[in-house]
């Protein structure tokens, strides 16, 4: 694409040095011929513009890296045509007064041109820092839509835990009356196990006893 | 872990030995239990799977005529996962197994878990009847629990899959009953835009047109802040462009919401069939014209 470009910078350039040959050759020249060249020379200038204005759109449509470049360049040719048609002027008006209140005015002129294009460069530059937020904001929302969704995914989890720890707390409390019901249970067997003890022992001694007493009865007699 | 695999198999020959012979005081299975579970650990760290599910199953049969079917049922789940490293059928049968007794004991949560890893099971193998059936039934057993949380999911996958086998009435109605219930929980009103976007997909799939309004309004009653949601915005313009026969906007509004969040690939499927019968319809009035 840039090619384009450089090739319109190549007329561009070829253009506006035969155009100022053609101002310093006027300069020296008078009257009819003064006046072929002068037309000649405005036709060249319309040339130069023509060129400008291509280039300009080249480097619009190109990216916004090299775009800065050839728009400085561009805003240079642009300055140089603006020497040029001064120069034209100061030709064309022999006055030296009027050619220096027509340079005064030109000058002014080119300022206000140089102006604008400046303008016109820096409402570019602002509008490119736009479209940039406007890349991040977009970007930004994606990364808040996504964490939204990891959110309630999480939310979904914490419910399902909150339903699984509600359930063991239930389990959990049935565990704990079972446990209290076999301390009971296990409190009545040892009861029972000692009451047999205390039985099986009294049974015992009175066993001895009654054969202590046969004995003592036999041995008696 | 040659070795291991060594250890594993004379752990289980003095285990089949226990059961051949006959035990003191009837105490054989109780033992011949602890060698096979230890047979099993060995063949396991061996990474000897399919005879660590074999002889977990052992392991169950020993256990069943001790008569205690939590460990038998502990044993096949067990067995399912060694398997499901080799082949995916003995796994499930193993787990299907392991759910029965489950059910008989009365261990209904359980019972509910191992029917949801079995869904997830002929997911993977894209058996998606199959999986459907079980994550039914998993959502039967949860929800007769009162665990409505895992009760909702299974029922969410339920849904996905009968989309995806075209039974768009049931997906729409499971997928409105999960909506109104999330809408009362505080923690899941946030994901309930979510399911109703994918109930509205469901109801362009059924290219009913009045039907899609009425549910839409239904919807923004239902969650008040519904209409506010890009989600809402996407359906109502599909919607339109479905009305429309338009296929442009239908891809326009499409790409608009695929720029802020992706569209998984189980939405993508459902609205590639929407945009294949737009365009159907359209050639059929071009036919006509």
């Amino acid at each position: 694409m840039s090619e384009v470009f450089d090739g319109y910078e190549r007329q561009y350039c070829e253009i506006s040095a035969s155009l100022s040959r053609k101002c310093t050759s006027a300069a020296q020249l008078d009257g009819e011929k003064k006046k072929q060249k002068v037309s000649e020379i405005k036709s060249g200038l319309d040339e130069a513009e023509n060129l400008i204005r291509k280039m300009d759109l080249e480097a619009r449509s190109l990216q916004p890296s090299i775009k800065a470049g050839l728009l400085a360049k561009l805003r240079e040719y642009k300055s140089d045509l603006n020497n040029l048609k001064s120069e034209l002027k100061r030709i064309t008006t022999p006055n030296p007064n009027q050619a220096a209140r027509e340079e005064l005015l030109e000058s002014g002129m080119a300022d206000t041109l140089a102006f604008s294009a400046d303008q016109r460069g820096r409402l570019l530059m602002s509008t490119e820092r736009l479209n940039q937020s406007t890349e991040r904001i977009k970007d930004s929302r994606r990364t808040i839509l996504e964490t939204e969704e990891l959110g309630v995914s999480i939310l979904q989890d914490l419910h399902q835990q909150r339903q699984s720890l509600l359930h063991a707390h239930g389990t959990l409390h049935g565990v704990d009356d079972n446990i209290g019901k076999s301390r009971k249970i296990l409190t009545a067997m040892t009861r029972r196990m000692d009451r047999n003890k205390w039985i099986i022992g009294g049974i015992i001694i009175a066993l001895i006893l009654a054969i202590l007493v046969i004995l003592y009865f036999k041995l008696a007699h | 872990m040659a070795d291991q695999t060594a250890r594993g198999e004379d752990f289980e020959k003095k285990a089949e030995k226990k059961l051949a012979g006959w035990g003191i005081f009837g105490s054989k299975y109780d033992d011949a239990a602890d060698l096979f579970d230890k047979a099993a650990n060995c063949f396991k760290l061996g990474k000897n799977w399919d005879k660590a599910g074999s002889v977990y199953i052992k392991l169950a049969n020993c256990h069943l005529k001790s008569d205690s079917k939590h460990e038998a049922a502990s044993a096949y789940v067990d067995a399912a996962n060694c398997y499901k490293k080799i082949s995916v059928q003995d796994a499930a049968q193993s787990l299907n197994q392991a759910v029965n007794l489950f059910l008989e004991i009365g261990r209904l949560n359980m019972a509910a878990r191992y029917c949801k890893e079995l869904g997830e099971i002929y997911e993977q193998e894209q058996n998606l009847e199959k999986a459907m059936d079980y994550f039914e039934r998993a959502a039967d057993l949860f929800q007769s629990e009162e665990v409505t949380t895992s009760a909702n999911q299974c029922k969410q996958k339920v849904a996905q899959f009968a989309a995806q086998l075209e039974q768009y009435p049931k997906a729409i109605e499971i997928y409105e009953v999960i909506a109104r219930h999330s809408i009362n929980n505080a923690l899941l009103k946030y994901g309930v835009k979510g399911i109703l976007l994918n109930a509205g997909i469901c109801q362009l799939c059924k290219a009913d047109v009045v039907a899609i309004s009425n549910a839409l309004e239904r919807y923004q009653e239902l969650d008040p802040t519904f209409s506010g949601t890009r989600e809402f915005k996407l359906l109502s313009e599909l919607a339109e462009a479905m009305d429309e026969g338009d296929i442009a906007k239908f891809t326009n509004a499409l790409q608009e919401y695929d720029s802020m969040t992706r569209l998984d690939p189980w939405k993508t499927t459902l609205l590639l069939r929407v945009k294949n019968a737009i365009k159907a319809k359209e050639e059929e009035e071009d036919d006509l014209t």
